[in-house]
């Protein structure tokens, strides 16, 4: 997946064409080994709100993460940040997010936030629910802002639960990969999804739930890409 | 900060005490240091690889607790909590059987909440005693509407000195005296001490009517000795007593000194549609027919003293004095229709009204015992034709028969007093299950009307019998052991010992005769005669057989439960549906729940306790 040298390595390499700043910072940081035990792995769990579904295009409206250390759930360090967004929230957006125009016009600009949430993320594994729109949004996030490439190790709890499912000889069922089906599969309380840090804690719960699910010592790489 | 935004916690943890307890700020700071974390089922609870001590609150999944044995303990679900600390206190091994969700807090994080919030310092500090008291307040806090007048004590109801006369004063001097004074009663008092008490209606009836010459002394006609009260009694227990005796009028004494004089109407003028008025009613009824629309009121009664702020205690003594009230009326219009007794007799009412715990929808319970002179054949039919008046008009007042034919009008329940105590030598002393369970009824019989020294005869014979068979105690021990409370609450059902679940919990049987089988069976057993379970109780703490934590324990829980019962019926009532005593956990809030939890923790423990001492029920008792 981060080809030859693995992803400590690529990283390594972005660094040194990184600009001065929190690019840089957070590049500095190495990323977990793939052998650790998971449980000694800091993760943050991380929900993007956006205002569509192509990060080249598209915006994001509201940043919501929770950090999970040593398989615990740390609710201090949960964030809600709304950004302030270039062009106007489009309608449909606006209801799904519940954010309006207003609330956008007095969120804070992409940088700061990206700023602050890369500090966190530093030595830290992502982990949301389907990973592709976090990893693709931050990575244009970085473009557009230090105008250079970022690499964010992830798990995807869409995935773990997809190979759960495979383990089981089953084929998920229609709408079961849904964050809030497979919470209600795992015993999870229902939530009701009212924004980006809702969702997050949504899915470092589910997280928590998918890997203590797997018997004996867990490894890391086998949480990354699992088989 | 963050914590403005995790309403998914926040709204949960507002609804679970203790933190329920805390203001907003509060209740965010506590979500602030919280952790979350996920153990599977099969682990062991709480997990053990945690650095510091931690509360935990259940969000989502189930744990065991079970004994050495690996009998079942107990069951948690969402919404309970754990402090560390409870762990180390002992009891037993507490064990995930499904996955759980846990929020954690750190105990030394908890500690410095309780100095900060004194409620949330007494959730956890007070003894269940105390809890129990603060949590009735709640109970009847629902359907609260008014301050209670009637838990004044009598002190605040004396008006003036009361009007005085020595013993040796003339009648005629007296009645002058009253008069000018414009009082209705007045005390006999010699060297500062109360002798007697005189009213208009003696006057009239011991003096004018019977040509008594109104110049002998007053001490001829006055009633000696009559039953006083402390000022500090509540202005409730003063109405029962004058109610009960069918007098008006009550002398008020503090420790031998004379204070002052309390009357039905002092009182009344405090509370319109009460008992004492009622029973005022019921005692000037001339015609039994219409005694039926009286008791009617009596749910009424029962919903004006629970808005009221009465105790169940209250309540039940309340009711029990208005069928004290009927049955005694009912004895004298039925003597008025078939002539007047034969022989001497006592009616006595057993079950909650002999305890004076009845509730407005009692089946009647009654027995007659006959003088000793009674003859069948010359008796027989005019005592059946009585008692049969009375119980048919008790069941027309809304005190159903008894299902178990435990009435006077079965010949087997009305006897002359020598063959009650020679029947009870035999039962007492031959008992088996059924015949304890029988006997239970008679265990717990006061006088209504009649003889008091055939009812004392009986009474103490009882005692006697009960005290020295410590057979007959361990089966009555066996039998209460049919009846054990449940384990508690898991999720919305009833968890019962077998680890089974159930709906709802009949309050009654699993909760409130345990805690009255609990009083007899100790009361018993110390040869004390009274019958209530609260006297009871009290009695056994100064007989030295019951501690005074565990006697206030089990009359708190008593009072809980009742209270807790009252409400459910009237609740019932004011729906249109009959009242039964079936409670829905899910209609209870978590605090009472958790109290109610407790108040079955501390009846197990006193069944338990009671069954090692008379070794019934087993060794798992």
């Amino acid at each position: 997946m981060f080809g030859l040298f693995g992803p400590d390595a690529r990283r390594r390499r972005l660094l040194r064409k990184a600009p001065e700043g929190p690019l840089r910072d957070y590049l500095s940081v190495a990323f977990p080994a793939r052998r650790s035990d998971w449980r000694e792995v800091p993760f943050v769990a991380l929900d993007l709100e956006t205002t569509g579904g192509d990060p080249g295009r598209d915006e994001i409206v509201s940043f919501g993460w929770v950090c999970i250390d040593r398989a615990r759930i740390v609710l201090s360090s949960a964030r809600h940040r709304v950004l302030r967004l270039s062009g106007d929230m489009s309608p449909t957006s606006a209801v799904i997010h519940n954010i309006t125009d207003d609330e956008s016009a007095a969120g804070a600009p992409l940088e700061t936030v990206l700023s602050e949430f890369l500090g966190v993320l530093a030595g830290r594994v992502m982990v949301a629910h389907y990973t592709p729109t976090e990893v693709g949004f931050v990575a244009a996030a970085s473009r557009r802002v230090y105008g250079a490439e970022i690499l964010t190790p992830a798990i995807d709890t869409l995935t773990l639960a997809t190979a759960a499912a495979r383990r089981e000889h089953r084929r998920p069922a229609r709408g079961e990969l849904r964050l809030a089906n497979l919470r209600r599969r795992y015993g999870l309380p229902r939530y009701p999804a009212h924004n980006a840090l809702s969702d997050a804690l949504s899915a470092a719960e589910l997280f928590l739930a998918l890997a203590s699910e797997r018997r004996g010592p867990i490894e890391l790489g086998m949480l990354m890409s699992p088989a | 900060m963050s914590s403005v935004e995790l309403l998914e916690i926040r709204d949960f943890l507002a609804e679970v005490p203790p933190f329920s307890l805390l203001e907003d700020d509060a209740l965010g700071h506590i979500v602030d240091d919280m952790t979350i974390r996920y153990l599977r089922r099969g682990n062991a609870f709480p997990p053990e690889d945690e650095a510091e001590a931690q509360c935990y609150v259940l969000r989502k999944g189930a744990v065991e607790e079970r004994d050495d044995d690996n009998l079942l303990l107990a069951k948690y679900a969402e919404g309970d909590v754990f402090d560390a600390a409870e762990f180390a206190a002992g009891g037993g091994q507490f064990r995930a059987v499904e996955d759980l969700l846990l929020y954690c807090l750190p105990s030394e994080r908890l500690r410095a909440c309780r100095r900060e919030v004194p409620e949330v310092d007494a959730f956890f500090r007070r003894t269940l005693g105390e809890r129990l008291r603060h949590a009735r307040h709640r109970v009847a806090d629902r359907v609260l509407f008014r301050p209670n007048l009637m838990s004044m004590p009598l002190s605040s109801f004396i008006t003036r000195h009361p009007v005085t006369a020595p013993p040796g004063a003339s009648i005629r001097e007296v009645a002058g005296l009253m008069g000018n004074q414009a009082t209705a009663a007045m005390l006999v008092v010699e060297d500062g001490r109360l002798r007697g008490i005189v009213t208009d209606r003696d006057l009239r009836a011991r003096c004018l009517a019977t040509g008594h010459s109104p110049e002998l002394p007053i001490a001829s006609i006055m009633t000696a000795d009559p039953r006083t009260l402390g000022p500090e009694h509540p202005a409730f227990e003063a109405l029962m007593v004058m109610t009960r005796r069918g007098i008006d009028h009550l002398p008020v004494v503090d420790n031998g000194e004379i204070r002052g004089l309390v009357s039905t109407r002092d009182l009344l003028r405090w509370q319109s549609a009460n008992a004492a008025h009622l029973a005022m009613l019921i005692r000037s009824c001339d015609d039994a027919g219409e005694l039926p629309a009286l008791s009617a009121e009596l749910s009424e009664l029962e919903i004006q003293m629970l808005a009221g702020g009465a105790t169940a205690g209250q309540i039940g003594q309340a009711i029990s004095s208005i069928a004290d009230a009927l049955a005694s009326r009912l004895l004298e219009l039925g003597q008025a229709r078939l002539g007047p007794a034969p022989v001497a007799f006592a009616w006595l009412a057993g079950g909650s009204q002999g305890r004076q715990e009845q509730s407005t929808h009692s089946d009647q319970d009654n027995a007659l015992i006959l003088a000793d002179d009674y003859d069948e054949h010359e008796h027989g039919a005019y005592f059946e034709a009585l008692a049969r008046f009375v119980n048919d008009a008790l069941n027309d007042c809304g005190f159903r028969y008894c299902p178990g034919e435990i009435m006077a009008s079965n010949p087997k329940w009305r006897q002359p007093l020598s063959v009650w105590q020679d029947g009870f030598r035999v039962w007492i002393r031959h008992t088996d299950e059924t015949l304890a369970k029988v006997l239970v009824n008679f265990l717990d019989l006061r006088l209504v009307a009649g003889a008091p020294e055939l009812q004392q005869a009986m009474a103490q014979h009882v005692v006697a019998e009960c005290r020295h068979s410590e057979r007959f105690l361990a089966q009555l021990v066996e039998n209460m052991l049919a009846n054990r409370p449940p384990l508690g609450f898991f999720r919305n059902l009833v968890l019962i010992a077998s680890g089974e679940h159930a709906k709802t919990f009949d309050i009654k049987t699993r909760g409130i005769i345990p805690i009255v089988d609990l009083a007899r069976v100790q009361a018993l057993a110390a040869g004390i005669t009274e019958v209530g379970t609260v006297r009871r109780l009290h009695a056994c703490v100064a007989a030295r057989v019951l501690s005074e934590e565990a006697a206030s324990e089990l009359e708190e829980a008593h009072e809980f439960l009742g209270l807790l019962r009252i409400r459910h019926q009237v609740e019932q009532l004011r729906d249109g549906q009959a009242p039964d005593n079936f409670i829905d956990p899910e209609r209870l809030t978590s605090l009472e729940r958790k109290h109610l939890k407790d108040v079955f923790a501390v009846v197990g423990d006193m069944q338990r306790t009671l069954a090692v001492r008379y070794s019934a029920g087993g060794v798992s008792a």
